[in-house]
């Protein structure tokens, strides 16, 4: 209820200047997103994987900035902030110390993506995905699928949605672990804490 | 003696010459390979105490040497891949080169873990095996983590067959995952805010060092390159390779050896004929000198099987030093007018000129006792060369110069007469040792301002665009730079593989501090023994009530007949490193194992990765049993630093053994008037480098050594050969500005070439053979000049 209260708040606060799907959408889309230089929002992260008997549930909230990264604070069912900074990981703990997860390459390819994407940098989006696109500019679809056949292998397929912000993501993997990912109370940032700067390594 | 026996003796001269010739010309020519070094590491020397540093050293070098590495960009993704493949296709059709890789095989990511999970619980990172050391490690939690990891793309292990990740994380830190260059399009790729650059490799079917295999390669891939450029207009292509810097210094050692010899060679001619005024002396000059440096050739490959580059080009400035002993006896011919008689000449002049090739031949010995292969190389050839082209002068001429010639021109002997009564003038009684002491105050602050600098780079000085290229291939392949590396050994490779684990400890340290890049090396492939059993007895307390994992593997989701299976894969088999090498993913790192011997034990190489400076490496080496950082050029710097400093004791050791032979002959009251003009020409010239900021090297040491025998040398000439030419004065003193002039035609001409160490020799020479001739007036007394 509450999301659908947000989302109509958010059709109302954008220009419902979009027509039905057009080529000009992802455009349009992308122009819309990077108008948010730093987002904050809730989300909560749904995972179904075949080899798990239940999905997993956890949630928390994220900081994106463009060009800096992402802050990834899981509140529950643990805690934990990681930093997605390029191709970079980071894992920040309580005391605020940075210490690198080195599995960078399995966790860039799709954040890395989706820092593009969110700073409307669609040349590096179209080099690893096809992309499409449906809905208007205040509810919009997009749907990527990996270019790169040894991607192809593992990643099945991602898709987006939103209106003026992003709210929402869905990856498919081939071996059939989907995961869902809804972002709630989208806002622009606000001023950073001294936490959240350190761990995106901005001044 | 008679005419006949002159001629006789001639005749065998000139046969021995020929064989000479002939012998040269198939060591040169006839054997297929050519002799000539272009390898300019080749000629530095042994600098390792552990000989097994040296072989490593070589054996890396020879793991790069061969192969050639390509990096396309083009500001569009597209372009840069079709240009990576068509070069890639364009060079394949090449025979030069053994292997072209643009393209990769298609491979299945999966096929990558298979191999490891028989050994999943032997393999942690030093991240999971901090955070299962501690007291409180959260199994349950670890698994959420692990399950809810946010954008995990799937590549690497299933969850069902590592449910915590700690195999997972382990291949994540993997060189092959590691990599800034990502398979995309089956080409290894990177990007870059400028565009995209992507990796063409290629061996060459034979070493970068063979002048045939250089060329061939160079043009194919120009050709490629040409194509490319045309078909997809934008490509860039960065290159790198010892190929490159092999062709540069071959190149760059042509050019020199052609401009120094062309225009030493036109310069002397010049001289020649203007002082003698016929073209038959200039051409017995030129003749005793070249059987000199032919002979000299011929030696040196004889005794060392090649030679370098840098003999060739400082062989083409020894023959300003070799004419010197023709010179001597044409300027006797010319003075004797028509009483010349050949033998009588030669009597008149052959004290002077073995004192001479003594005093060089003491020289070039001292230059040859350096342990340094180039230097004695350099020194085997000068012996030669100057023995050869002193004897040619003794056997060879006074058969072809039987006939009388003109005097020498009147307007040099003028001139030198006019110099030399000048400077003895100004150099006599209590007004010379005035001048001597303003001089030598005008000296001090030259002095004062001597510094010294021992950079490898004076020898090896590649070319700024081909060392920019390379330095940009390595920021963007991360591909290593393979001159520092540290040689770890121990009895057995278990303690190999733990040595460099502590060794590695510390290099991750530098890299977390962000002093360096990354490390490559074995232990981080395949972990010790002891450190597989470490981690193998972190995990056993998890497994020690297999009901509570289940209960936790449980409590995150996963199914019984996983949780079963992968309960009893525990607790696997260690990775051996002898299975691990014999692997096909080993392929590109086995060069970094150096063998398990018996004898010497086994050893291995790491190689640091990115710029870190060598006394940082040098601290991440400290106290580590058995690791020493190899780090070549820093050795050979090292070991400049130390030549230089004994030079500077060679040279004090020379003038003194110079002395007892000055003595014998003039006496020793006379000793320091005939030593004072080399002497102070070297004082005078140290102060000029001092004066010109010239950080003081080897070589400026090298050519100082030079000078004294070279002045010396004038000195001599011009003590023995005055009392010759009491009837035109002027005329020895004459001769020695012709043996000055072309020596400075010819060394002081290297003072051009390309090469900073051979600059630096030129500059010197140029310097002290000036002070030198314009002093060596004063080896004379005043009186008898001025009679």
């Amino acid at each position: 209820m509450r999301r659908l209260i947000v989302l109509l708040l958010l059709c109302v606060s954008l220009n419902l200047h979009a027509q039905s799907a057009s080529p000009d959408l992802l455009h349009t889309v992308l122009g819309e997103l990077s108008q948010h230089t730093a987002v904050r929002a809730a989300f909560t992260q749904q995972r179904q994987n075949p080899a798990l008997t239940q999905p997993q549930n956890s949630s928390g909230e994220l900081v994106f900035v463009t060009g800096h990264g992402m802050l990834w604070q899981v509140q529950q069912p643990y805690q934990e902030t990681l930093a997605l900074t390029g191709s970079k990981t980071t894992r920040i703990d309580a005391n605020g110390n940075v210490q690198p997860v080195r599995s960078e390459r399995g966790v860039s390819q799709i954040s890395q993506m989706l820092q593009s994407m969110l700073a409307g940098q669609l040349d590096a989006v179209l080099r690893q995905f096809n992309v499409s696109a449906e809905g208007t500019a205040a509810q919009w679809t997009l749907h990527f699928t990996p270019k790169q056949a040894r991607v192809a292998q593992v990643l099945h397929g991602i898709q987006l949605d939103g209106g003026a912000f992003l709210q929402g993501i869905r990856i498919d993997m081939q071996d059939g672990t989907q995961t869902d990912i809804r972002m709630t109370d989208t806002r622009d940032a606000g001023p950073l804490t001294a936490l959240e700067k350190h761990a995106l390594g901005l001044p | 003696m008679n005419r006949s026996a002159l001629w006789l003796r001639a005749g065998w001269f000139a046969v021995a010459t020929l064989l000479m010739i002939l012998l040269g010309a198939w060591l040169l020519f006839g054997r297929g390979r050519s002799p000539i070094q272009t390898d300019l590491l080749a000629m530095l020397p042994a600098t390792e105490r552990n000989p097994l540093a040296e072989v490593a050293a070589q054996r890396l070098a020879h793991a790069n040497g061969d192969r050639v590495i390509l990096l396309v960009a083009h500001a569009d993704d597209d372009r840069a891949k079709a240009a990576a493949r068509e070069l890639g296709h364009a060079l394949a059709q090449d025979s030069v080169f053994a292997s072209v890789t643009a393209e990769l095989p298609p491979f299945d990511l999966q096929q990558l873990v298979t191999p490891y999970l028989a050994h999943r619980f032997m393999l942690l990172t030093d991240a999971d095996r901090t955070a299962l050391a501690q007291p409180g490690y959260n199994p349950a939690q670890a698994l959420a983590q692990r399950v809810n990891e946010p954008f995990v793309t799937g590549v690497g292990t299933r969850l069902q067959d590592d449910p915590f990740g700690w195999l997972q994380h382990w291949m994540d830190q993997q060189p092959w995952s590691r990599s800034p260059l990502v398979p995309e399009d089956n080409l290894l790729t990177a990007h870059r805010d400028d565009g995209s650059y992507v990796l063409v490799t290629a061996t060459l079917n034979g070493s970068s060092y063979d002048d045939v295999i250089q060329r061939r390669a160079l043009s194919a891939m120009d050709q490629a390159e040409r194509t490319i450029e045309r078909d997809q207009p934008g490509t860039r292509v960065l290159r790198t390779g010892a190929l490159f810097y092999a062709a540069a210094a071959r190149a760059g050692a042509e050019h020199d050896v052609h401009m120094v010899g062309l225009i030493s060679t036109i310069g002397i001619a010049l001289l020649l004929l203007g002082v003698f005024r016929s073209p038959g002396p200039l051409l017995l000059a030129f003749l005793s000198t070249g059987v000199g440096v032919v002979a000299a050739t011929t030696v040196s490959v004889l005794v060392f099987g090649q030679i370098y580059l840098l003999t060739l080009v400082f062989g083409a400035a020894l023959l300003g030093e070799a004419v010197d002993y023709s010179i001597q006896y044409l300027s006797a011919r010319a003075n004797a007018g028509d009483a010349w008689e050949p033998r009588a000449g030669l009597r008149q002049v052959r004290p002077a000129l073995l004192l001479a090739l003594g005093t060089s031949l003491l020289g070039y010995a001292l230059l040859g006792l350096v342990p340094f292969s180039a230097l004695r190389q350099m020194a085997c050839f000068a012996m030669t060369g100057m023995t050869v082209a002193c004897l040619s002068v003794f056997w060879l001429l006074p058969a072809l110069l039987q006939r009388s010639a003109k005097p020498l021109s009147a307007v040099s002997v003028r001139g030198a007469l006019a110099l030399q009564n000048l400077i003895s003038r100004l150099a006599s009684g209590y007004r010379g040792a005035l001048l001597a002491a303003v001089l030598l105050l005008l000296a001090i602050p030259g002095w004062r301002q001597l510094r010294h600098d021992d950079d490898v780079h004076l020898l090896v000085a590649p070319p700024a665009a081909l060392a920019a290229q390379e330095a940009q291939i390595r920021d963007i392949t991360g591909l290593g730079n393979g001159t520092q590396f540290y040689l770890v050994q121990g009895v057995d490779e278990e303690q190999v593989l733990q040595r460099e684990e502590a060794l590695e400890q510390r290099l991750q340290g530098m890299v977390d501090a962000g002093q360096l890049q990354g490390w490559l090396g074995l232990a981080g492939m395949v972990p010790s023994l002891q450190r597989q059993h470490a981690n193998q007895a972190l995990l056993a307390p998890l497994f020690a009530q297999p009901d509570r994992m289940r209960q936790w593997l449980s409590g995150a989701g996963f199914r019984s007949e996983d949780m079963e299976r992968w309960m009893q894969s525990w607790p696997g088999a260690p990775l051996t490193l002898q299975a691990w090498l014999k692997s096909p993913l080993a392929t590109p790192f086995r060069y970094l194992w150096m063998g398990d011997d018996t004898h010497a034990g086994a050893a291995s190489l790491v190689l640091p990765q990115g710029d870190a400076q060598s006394t940082l490496l040098q601290r991440a080496a400290a106290d580590l049993p058995g690791v020493t950082l190899v780090d070549k050029p820093a050795s050979i710097s090292d070991l400049f630093g130390r030549y230089r400093r004994y030079a500077s004791l060679w040279l004090l050791a020379a003038i003194v053994l110079i002395v007892p032979v000055f003595a014998w002959r003039y006496g020793l009251r006379d000793v320091p008037r005939v030593l004072a003009p080399p002497v102070l020409g070297i004082g005078f010239t140290l102060a000029m480098l001092g004066y010109l900021q010239q950080p003081l090297t080897l070589f400026h040491w090298m050519a100082l050594m030079l000078v004294l025998g070279v002045g010396a040398n004038y000195a001599v000439f011009l003590r023995e050969g005055e009392p010759h030419v009491t009837h035109r004065p002027g005329a020895m003193y004459a001769s020695v500005l012709l043996s000055a002039m072309t020596a400075l035609l010819s060394f002081g001409l290297l003072a051009l070439s390309s090469m900073p160490a051979l600059r630096d020799f030129g500059l010197t020479l140029l310097l002290g053979i000036g002070f030198t001739a314009l002093l060596v007036p004063t080896s004379v007394a005043y009186r008898m000049t001025s009679s």
